[in-house]
């Protein structure tokens, strides 16, 4: 119980720290004769500007400087410069299939993911019996724990005895191929993994379609119809313009988070001659092996490559993203 | 183009009726709709069928859907295998504590944005939105360092006080979409019958969002309750473990064998809550997602 006290007390006086200094704020603001609502309104978002320079730019900035050097934990960080990536670049050996296997993964799992989301979404908007009922079968993946759902992918692979493998067995068997050993043979874990993200295609994803498509405006399918546009026309002309904005951001959000991934990979616990996910080697580099200057250089190398690829989505989407509010 | 000579002939050819189009495009979607649920839940079903059987049944060929004995002391069994209990404990205690820091400082700070005007606001919020887009591991390692110069490792600290300062930039802007849409009239009869800041917010805003204030609790509580990594790298005393971290450990290393009929009994206990919370809260789920899905 000790030391859920502590940390309780710690909370209750931080809490009420960021209280008084919200006030603190606003009546210093009034002193300085800014105006009341002016005041009031920077007291109220205080604890997120001092959460934003705490725990976001100091550490952005630490971390810039942190992959330029050599730290251990023990001695005080050293300046090596550009030393680090150096060295990934030329004779680290981990950091080649790493960066293959995050991206290959992120390609792979994001334009099914978005499209696959998108199209369960349209056949969710037709107005089928139960419904409802299918909805929420579609949102179990979503619910259900990250690490439950890499055990039960894990259980599910499972060379011997695993589901997936007693079904797909046959099938192998036939080709002369015998049955794949999913997490330990190199060549099946990025099939492994895209097959645990297709089952989560559903979703968030899929319930914020939902709600775009029923927000485009029925009359023009109908005009559309009357012009005698077909569905594949009017779906292509109508239905991915409209939800095109949509698209964007899950294509971008799809981005980060699958270059992230992190829970599954650690429970599901795949050979390492497949390549670690990046996030995972950053996590051993860093906290097991206590490397956290090369760490941090594995990681500017990571939010480099999420940086790029976001604003290539972001230039190319005045292209194909239509805001309807732009009319104004 | 014998099926236009067809349609001149006698009107339509069947597929080109409208009515047998329709139906057939219903059909198919049903089809789909079904073989689509039948997968989702297939994987779900096996994880509680296995965590029912005997161990010798786990890996029976062919495989057994329908547990025969049924098995529920494996539950009690792979719950004590570990101080379990303990670690549901400081999961929960996690949760209470996050809970209340998020709600707390995520509602105040869209409360700001949504409605007082004050110079580079707009601009803040972009920076608000844009560190939505920042990945965690470039601030993981300085982040640790900071904690560590506290001397609050092997705390539940670092778990819990980043939410007072409004952790989540998703739930910020979702609250303050929210609050956007309700009229400023309301607040403005309250500020002539001189309500003050506090009281317009807590007695007029609260209770109006409260469907979204109920999607950002079920949101956090599912992002502690899936939190690993955090954890992970925060704890080292197995008592003070959490249900993800106490899994991880009793998985045991890639050498052992996992007890697979005790893992998939902790799958479906850790499912369970979730799963409940859901049910419970669907529509507010939902609505929560929707509003910031459009707007966004």
């Amino acid at each position: 119980m000790q030391p859920h006290l502590a940390t309780g007390f710690r909370f209750i006086l931080v809490l009420g720290g960021v209280v008084g200094l919200m006030v603190v704020v606003q009546r210093l603001l009034l002193l300085l004769r800014v105006r009341r609502e002016a005041a009031t309104g920077y007291a109220l978002i205080t604890p997120w500007l001092v959460g934003f320079l705490v725990f976001t730019s100091i550490p952005m900035i630490a971390s810039a400087y942190l992959s330029l050097t050599d730290y251990n934990i023990l001695q005080p960080p050293t300046w090596v410069g550009l030393e680090n990536f150096r060295r990934i670049f030329n004779r680290d050996i981990d950091f080649g299939p790493a960066i293959r296997i995050t991206l290959l993964y992120a390609f792979l799992s994001v334009p099914i993911g978005v499209a696959g989301a998108l199209f369960i979404a349209m056949l969710l908007a037709n107005d089928l019996k139960g419904i409802g009922v299918y909805r929420t079968i579609y949102y179990l993946p979503t619910v259900l724990p990250e690490v439950a759902v890499a055990l039960l992918w894990r259980w599910i692979f499972n060379p011997q005895a695993g589901l997936l493998n007693r079904i797909i067995g046959p099938v192998f068997r036939i080709f002369g191929m015998s049955r794949p050993d999913w997490f330990g043979d190199p060549t099946y874990v990025l099939p492994a993994f895209v097959i645990i993200s297709l089952w989560g295609i559903t979703g968030v994803n899929m319930v914020i379609f939902l709600a775009a498509l029923k927000n485009v405006p029925t009359h023009l399918y109908e005009v559309a119809f009357i012009d005698g546009a077909g569905s594949w026309r009017r779906f292509w002309s109508i239905t991915i313009p409209m939800v095109s904005p949509v698209i964007f951001l899950q294509v971008v959000r799809g981005i980060i988070g699958a270059l992230q991934i992190f829970t599954v990979y650690a429970f599901t616990n795949p050979t390492p001659r497949a390549g670690k996910f990046m996030s995972f080697y950053i996590y051993q580099t860093g906290f097991q092996q206590f490397r956290m200057g090369y760490a941090s250089a594995l990681a500017w190398i990571l939010f480099s490559i999420i940086l790029a690829l976001t604003l290539v989505v972001l230039r190319s989407s005045e292209m194909w993203v239509y805001y309807e509010g732009e009319r104004k | 183009m014998s099926q236009v000579s067809g349609a001149t002939a006698g009107g339509l050819a069947w597929w080109e009726n409208r009515r047998v189009r329709d139906r057939i495009y219903k059909t198919v979607s049903y089809v789909v709709v079904i073989a689509g649920a039948a997968v989702l839940t297939i994987p779900f079903l096996w994880m509680i069928s296995s965590s029912l059987k005997p161990s010798a049944a786990v890996f029976a060929s062919p495989p057994q859907w329908i547990p025969d004995p049924v098995m529920w002391r494996n539950y009690i069994d792979a719950w004590t295998a570990m101080p379990f209990t303990r670690f549901l404990f400081n999961t929960v205690f996690i949760i209470a504590l996050g809970l209340t820091g998020e709600l707390l400082s995520t509602t105040v700070v869209a409360y700001g944005f949504a409605r007082y005007r004050f110079p580079g606001r707009n601009v803040l919020f972009v920076i608000l939105l844009s560190t939505m887009m920042l990945p965690y591991v470039v601030t993981l390692i300085p982040t640790f360092l900071i904690w560590r110069s506290l001397g609050l490792i092997n705390t539940f600290d670092p778990l819990v006080i980043g939410a007072i300062f409004a952790w989540g930039p998703f739930h910020i802007f979702l609250l303050r979409q929210f609050m956007l849409t309700v009229p400023v009239q309301m607040e403005e009869a309250a500020l002539v019958d001189g309500a003050n800041t506090m009281q317009r917010f807590g007695y007029i805003m609260i209770p109006l969002i409260r469907p979204a204030l109920l999607a950002v609790g079920v949101f956090t509580f599912q992002a502690f309750w899936n939190d690993f990594l955090g954890p992970l790298i925060y704890l080292n005393d197995m008592t003070k473990y959490t249900m993800n971290l106490g899994i991880y450990f009793f998985m045991g290393g890639p050498a052992e064998a996992p007890q697979w009929h005790w893992l998939m009994a902790m799958s479906t206990l850790l499912a369970l809550p979730v799963l409940l919370l859901f049910f419970l809260a669907q529509r507010y789920f939902i609505e929560g997602l929707t509003v910031t899905g459009i707007k966004g």
